[in-house]
């Protein structure tokens, strides 16, 4: 039980990158009424972007990580211009697919440009981190959280404190409704896709001097912030956030407690239970009170 | 002034025209009412205004400006509201969100003139004020149809196009709703309005234009339509006419 302080520390840590990842999901459903598949290649972008900013071209790391959060930015418009734009009016199916499509495009761009020998990242700190109690903070699982819990505030006050978010909410709710009262409809779904982007990359980069940066980073993330959606409720940014929290401690406990080579599983096992039990998420409203 | 000006307005869908050479005009300060059986084109009509019917010809010139052809949102930046049928409020959001929405085509102005102006608007519609942070899906019909007519006078419009206002609402609400619209144009907005219950629409309107299957049958003052037989036994209801 002396471990319990630590494995939670760590769990809330991956966890946040979960969230994060999973906030880009939402974000896109609720904009553009959109699964994204390709979300957790966002993650896996963002780390190759650093990569080549950080270790190939030499750049201070604080002006790699701000450059590589501007280039998924961009990249997230082009991304949203070629897999959803040309479908945006043939309902959710073949958007869907377009992202799966892209999802594997961009994983084997990547293995053909470096292959598959993971790549190193520092974090951002060179500190290793601190004693608190008994529990050890480390600096580069700290900075994932302290970011996570910055964001999440702001994107909470986006949504529902300003107007762009009222209106970004109306455009997801009912979009040539939101086009009738002069909602830059185009506009906030490109934007949603190029936050979205930016906060996936943002994710990759906090996570990869944890996990290392490989092509698999990306469907890793990606499946288990999907997981953490559903557990929160799908299109809940609460839920999001809970979820992947949810999901960050049970497989660092699980994998504590029970096996390290199930770690993985664990978060299916969480998510099967969840919509076993409650099918609508912890977060979710069912869908005959929507009615 | 001619306010809005539609000339030879042609529209159609995968199914067929559904507008034939549509000609109409509404003058600054009138209520409109366009009048006729379900699928004569009246909807038709207003969402081919909004620039939401995708194949048209013709012309709509909208306070001098050709908006044929022209984005939905940018033809809203004209200050042209639409109330679409059917009421279509965001159920996620509240009843206040639902109302400031409806200033989306002025984006310049200041959050506290906006809180100002959503305030105002809850003062013209009484009955919303307690229920302003509720939910717009949890409202009744006759509420739902106050918040939309409120979303859209949010714009400022200099035309406010209604459709179908008193649709699924019961007598009561409905005479509520004709009252709203009379005051809607005391306070200086022009009205196009759509509209099945025809007694209602020509009882606040000052013209009406009558389609039938996509063309112009007959237009007029309120009473030369009373007086014309064939659209009181077709439309208006030939013992309500009469009376």
């Amino acid at each position: 039980m002396s471990m319990l302080p630590q494995l939670l520390f760590t769990g809330v840590s991956i966890g946040s990158i979960y969230a994060l990842v999973a906030l880009g999901f939402v974000l896109l459903i609720r904009s553009a009424n959109i699964v994204n598949f390709a979300q957790g290649e966002f993650s896996m972008m963002g780390a190759y972007f650093m990569v080549i900013l950080f270790a190939g071209l030499g750049l201070p790391y604080a002006l790699a990580l701000v450059l590589a959060v501007v280039l998924m930015t961009v990249f997230g418009v082009a991304f949203a211009w070629i897999t959803y734009w040309p479908l945006r009016d043939r309902g959710q199916v073949p958007v869907i697919i377009s992202t799966i499509g892209a999802s594997i495009l961009l994983a084997n761009l990547i293995l053909a440009t470096y292959g598959p020998s993971p790549q190193v990242l520092p974090g951002l700190f060179d500190g290793t981190g601190f004693l608190v109690g008994n529990v050890f903070m480390d600096s580069q699982y700290l900075s994932i959280i302290v970011i996570t819990v910055v964001l999440v505030a702001l994107q909470y006050l986006v949504f529902e404190k300003t107007m762009v978010g009222k209106k970004l909410q109306a455009t997801s709710q009912d979009r040539e409704m939101a086009a009738l009262l002069g909602i830059p409809v185009v506009a906030m779904i490109f934007g949603t896709f190029a936050y979205s982007a930016a906060l996936g990359g943002l994710a990759g980069i906090l996570v990869a001097p944890i996990l290392y940066v490989s092509v698999g980073i990306g469907a890793m993330i990606g499946v288990k912030a999907f997981a953490a959606n559903i557990i929160g409720g799908f299109g809940s940014i609460p839920g999001a956030i809970c979820g992947g929290f949810i999901i960050g401690i049970v497989e660092t406990l699980g994998a504590a407690y029970i096996s390290v080579p199930y770690k993985d599983a664990f978060a299916f096992v969480m998510l099967i239970v969840v919509l076993l039990v409650r099918p609508q998420g912890l977060f979710g409203e069912r869908i005959a009170e929507k009615a | 002034m001619k306010l809005l000006e539609v000339e030879g307005l042609t529209a159609r869908y995968n199914a067929g025209d559904v507008l034939k050479g549509l000609d109409l005009t509404v003058d600054d300060g009138e209520i409109v009412a366009l009048l006729g059986s379900n699928g004569a084109g009246k909807t038709t009509t207003l969402r081919a205004i909004c620039g939401l019917v995708p194949h048209v010809s013709g012309s709509i010139r909208f306070a001098g400006t050709q908006i044929l052809g022209m984005k939905t949102a940018a033809i809203a930046r004209l200050d042209l509201a639409h109330v679409p049928e059917g009421r279509r409020l965001f159920p996620g959001l509240t009843v206040r969100d639902n109302i400031l929405l409806g200033s989306s085509n002025r984006p310049g102005v200041a959050r506290a003139d906006l809180k100002r102006e959503v305030d105002a608007m809850l003062d013209f519609f009484p009955d919303l004020k307690p229920l302003q942070h509720a939910y717009a899906w949890t409202l009744s019909g006759g509420q739902m149809q106050m918040v939309a007519v409120a979303r859209g006078l949010m714009a400022k419009p200099k035309l406010l196009l209604l459709d179908e206002p008193s649709l699924g609402l019961g007598p009561l609400i409905v005479q509520q709703v004709f009252r709203i619209i009379s005051q809607i144009r005391e306070r200086g907005t022009t009205v196009l309005l759509v509209e099945q219950n025809a007694n209602m629409a020509l009882s606040v309107a000052d013209r009406a234009y009558v389609l039938e299957a996509g063309t112009l049958l007959v237009s007029g003052k309120p009473d030369a339509l009373w007086n014309n037989d064939q659209v009181r036994m077709a439309y208006l209801g030939g013992l309500a006419a009469s009376a």
